[in-house]
């Protein structure tokens, strides 16, 4: 048994074909270098199966096997789906931390603390009106000024009680924009869906689809930043996704089970957004904070007068109930008395100012809290993100040395095919013609 | 640290690097340009409750000043007006002297007699000082005049008092009442300044030896009872001044104290700020010379 004459040629095509294959993979990776998403791509090389040479020693009767070559097995992604895993868990935890600090700095600087504008600064002139009151009981003009004094400061308990609950109803109207009909979760978990069935196909064909996986990949990643999610890849290689602590899995094969109620810690930016308006959250406890403030201030101050100067209970009622000539000093007929106006402007520094004081410490320290959390979630992702990257990332150092490896692959493998070709000269043109 | 660096990650780590830098800087340049290191409460919540409550004392500290302030001007006032009673009465006294020792006849007698009623309506005038609108001897009716020009004596105002608040809890009744030396009248018989006056009045144009007798007697008596009064209440209204000066000193002492502290909140400590602020400017020109020159290094550069 000898050699197929033809066989040299066939295995340096075969090393060229292997070659151009990686160096168009290679070029694939450098084109994709800045994609979003893309997981380099490396093709996977098997020898072809070799050519046996029984007995070819005389002496000792042993034979071989000789290589035929390279075959290209498969182009695959490289890619570490437990890194996905984590990334996407602490992905959703950061989401809802910025969410958090969004929504609370915005309250905070509904506040408007420290400033000569916000409720602090109008509750002191306030008191001082009351105190030039009690230096001149009769004068109209210090009444006047102790109803303009407490007009400031309706409407600033107003405008502060108006901005927090419009931040609450932005919330909710962002949460039901993201959650609903045509939200971008239905979006997301749609597109998911699609690629399930695209990608169970090319698998079962046998082609791995490197970019819809990458795809998928990507969108689970932004599914993540909305609530929690996990991911299940069932054994037709599509994927089962959970979202949110919802009964149902969000996406399961190529069907799609949207809208459902979430858990109660869903997670991601939908749940810091439920969170915040909830009856125990941070946005709602400002609120009642600030009403409870407002409240305090119209009993304190009421209780020491025969007309109430306030009314309302709430920031958003508060209001001054008085004209200017119905501004009592004193509860005695006489002009010059003062004790009520002394009494009133003793309330400074007293509950009402105490609880306000409280609650912008309140506001800072939530709004810190929320920072400093998604600060150190940052770090986490970014640290993630960066393993992730090298394991997946496009490297272009590496990328040019390949080019250069496989260059010098495919020169080489020409070159056989050269001495192959020079070889079959020799036998076909060569041989039978002697002497000449 | 990983085993491959992709140009991705070095992008990536480059820009949140001067994005960290940036924004450290733009945070001191606020803190500077503002003179303030809590700009809102999240910088500091235990800072910023501190300055709305610190703020609060020195507004209130500079109310009880300026209720201090007023009541001083309020006693000055009335110490001038009382002053000015007292001349007047020392002036009466002499003239009650004079008709007393019985040279003079009962015309002189008669003159004296009209100059003691018109001094008993400079006294009136006097009682009837206001201070910024409001009569300062009416007890607290600080609207009405405590008294009438002409021959009604009485008292109009009340015994009510009015007082400033000079500090937490702490008060300064500023009101003298006057109505304790000059009284209601003649008619009333109180034996008050009033009364004695228009008694002497009385008894120098009476032309009766009792009148005459009565001069040198119980009405020195009287007026020296009288003067003795107004020293009093000269005494009490310094006292209340004196309270009032050093309720002031005492609040001026603790404006400083409370100012120092708010200071130490809420201002920048500018030394400190700025070597911070050069500290991290030449971090972020590190950053950017770095970045500007590992990005632009790869194998490409060295390629044939």
């Amino acid at each position: 048994m000898s050699i197929p004459t033809l066989q040299g040629l066939q295995t340096a095509l075969s090393g060229l074909i292997a070659e151009q294959t990686a160096l168009d993979t290679a070029g694939n990776n450098i084109a994709n270098a800045d994609t979003e998403g893309y997981s380099r791509e490396t093709v996977l090389l098997e020898p072809n199966p070799p050519i046996p040479i029984p007995s070819i020693s005389a002496q000792t009767g042993m034979g071989a096997q000789l290589g035929a070559g390279v075959t290209v097995t498969t182009i695959t992604r490289i890619r570490n789906e437990y890194l996905d895993a984590q990334y996407r868990a602490q992905n959703s935890s950061l989401s809802a931390a910025t969410t958090k600090s969004e929504v609370l700095e915005q309250a905070q600087s509904a506040f408007n603390e420290p400033s000569s504008a916000g409720i602090a600064s109008q509750l002191s002139n306030f008191w001082s009106a009351w105190n030039k009151l009690a230096e001149a009981p009769a004068s109209g003009a210090a009444k006047e000024a102790v109803v303009a004094a407490g007009e400031q400061l309706v409407t600033t308990f107003n405008q502060v009680s108006s901005q927090l609950s419009t931040i609450a109803s932005q919330a909710s109207e962002q949460y039901n924009s993201l959650a609903g009909p045509g939200g971008e979760v239905e979006d997301y978990a749609k597109q998911i869906a699609q690629l399930n069935g695209q990608i169970k196909l090319s698998e079962e064909a046998g082609q791995p689809p490197n970019d819809m996986l990458d795809r998928r990949d990507e969108l689970l990643d932004k599914l993540s930043a909305l609530a929690n999610i996990s991911v299940s890849e069932q054994p037709d290689h599509t994927d089962t996704v959970t979202f949110g602590e919802a009964a149902e899995p969000l996406v399961e094969g190529t069907a799609v089970n949207w809208p459902q109620e979430l858990g109660a810690s869903a997670g991601g930016r939908l749940g810091a957004l439920a969170d915040l308006n909830s009856p125990t959250g941070a946005l709602t406890s400002l609120r009642e904070g600030l009403d409870s403030v407002a409240a305090t201030l119209a009993s304190t101050v009421n209780e020491h007068l025969e007309t109430p100067f306030f009314s309302g209970e709430t920031a958003a009622t508060l209001a001054v109930a008085v004209i200017s000539a119905e501004v009592q000093a004193s509860g005695s007929e006489a002009s010059g008395g003062n004790e009520v106006a002394q009494e009133i402007a003793a309330l400074r520094g007293g509950t009402a100012e105490q609880s306000y004081a409280a609650l912008v410490e309140k506001v800072g320290s939530d709004v810190r809290t929320a920072n400093d959390e998604q600060n150190n979630l940052q770090t986490t992702v970014t640290a993630i993100n960066d393993q992730r990257q090298a394991v997946s990332g496009v490297s272009l150092d590496e990328e040019m040395t390949n080019l250069i490896t496989f260059q010098r692959g495919y020169q080489a493998s020409a070159r056989t095919l050269t001495a192959m070709s020079e070889m079959l000269e020799t036998l076909i043109e060569h041989t039978g013609v002697v002497g000449l | 640290m990983s085993e491959r660096i992709t140009p991705a990650m070095v992008t990536a780590t480059t820009l949140n690097d001067l994005n960290a830098s940036l924004g450290a800087m733009e945070r001191t340049t606020n803190e500077l340009s503002s003179g303030r290191t809590i700009l809102e409460p999240s910088d500091n919540p235990y800072g910023a409750s501190q300055i709305i409550n610190l703020q609060s004392q020195l507004d209130g500290l500079s109310s009880y000043e300026d209720n201090a302030q007023d009541g001083i001007s309020w006693e000055n006032t009335a110490s001038s007006a009382m002053s000015g009673i007292g001349e007047i009465t020392q002036r009466v006294r002499e003239l009650l002297v004079q008709g007393a020792n019985g040279t003079y006849n009962q015309s002189d007698l008669d003159t004296m007699a009209l100059q003691v009623e018109q001094l008993t309506q400079s006294i009136k005038q006097d009682a009837n000082t206001q201070y910024a609108g409001q009569y300062v001897f009416s007890g607290s009716a600080t609207t009405t005049a405590p008294y009438e020009q002409g021959e009604n004596d009485e008292y109009k105002g009340n015994a009510e008092t009015v007082s400033r608040a000079v500090g937490p809890g702490a008060s300064v009744t500023i009101t003298t009442n006057l109505s304790t030396l000059l009284g209601n009248g003649e008619s009333s018989e109180d034996g008050k300044l009033l009364d004695t006056l228009r008694t002497i009045a009385k008894n120098m144009r009476s032309g009766t030896a009792e009148g005459k007798e009565a001069l040198g007697s119980t009405d020195l008596q009287k007026l020296d009872g009288n003067i003795e009064t107004l020293t009093q209440l000269q005494a009490t209204a310094g006292g209340a001044t004196d309270q009032l000066q050093s309720a002031l000193t005492r609040n001026e002492d603790l404006q400083t104290s409370i100012t120092e502290a708010l200071s130490n909140t809420q201002d920048t400590n500018i030394a400190a700020t700025t070597v911070a602020y050069a500290n991290e400017q030449a971090a972020y020109e590190a950053a950017l010379r770095a970045g500007a020159t590992i990005v632009q290094e790869s194998l490409l550069n060295f390629l044939q």
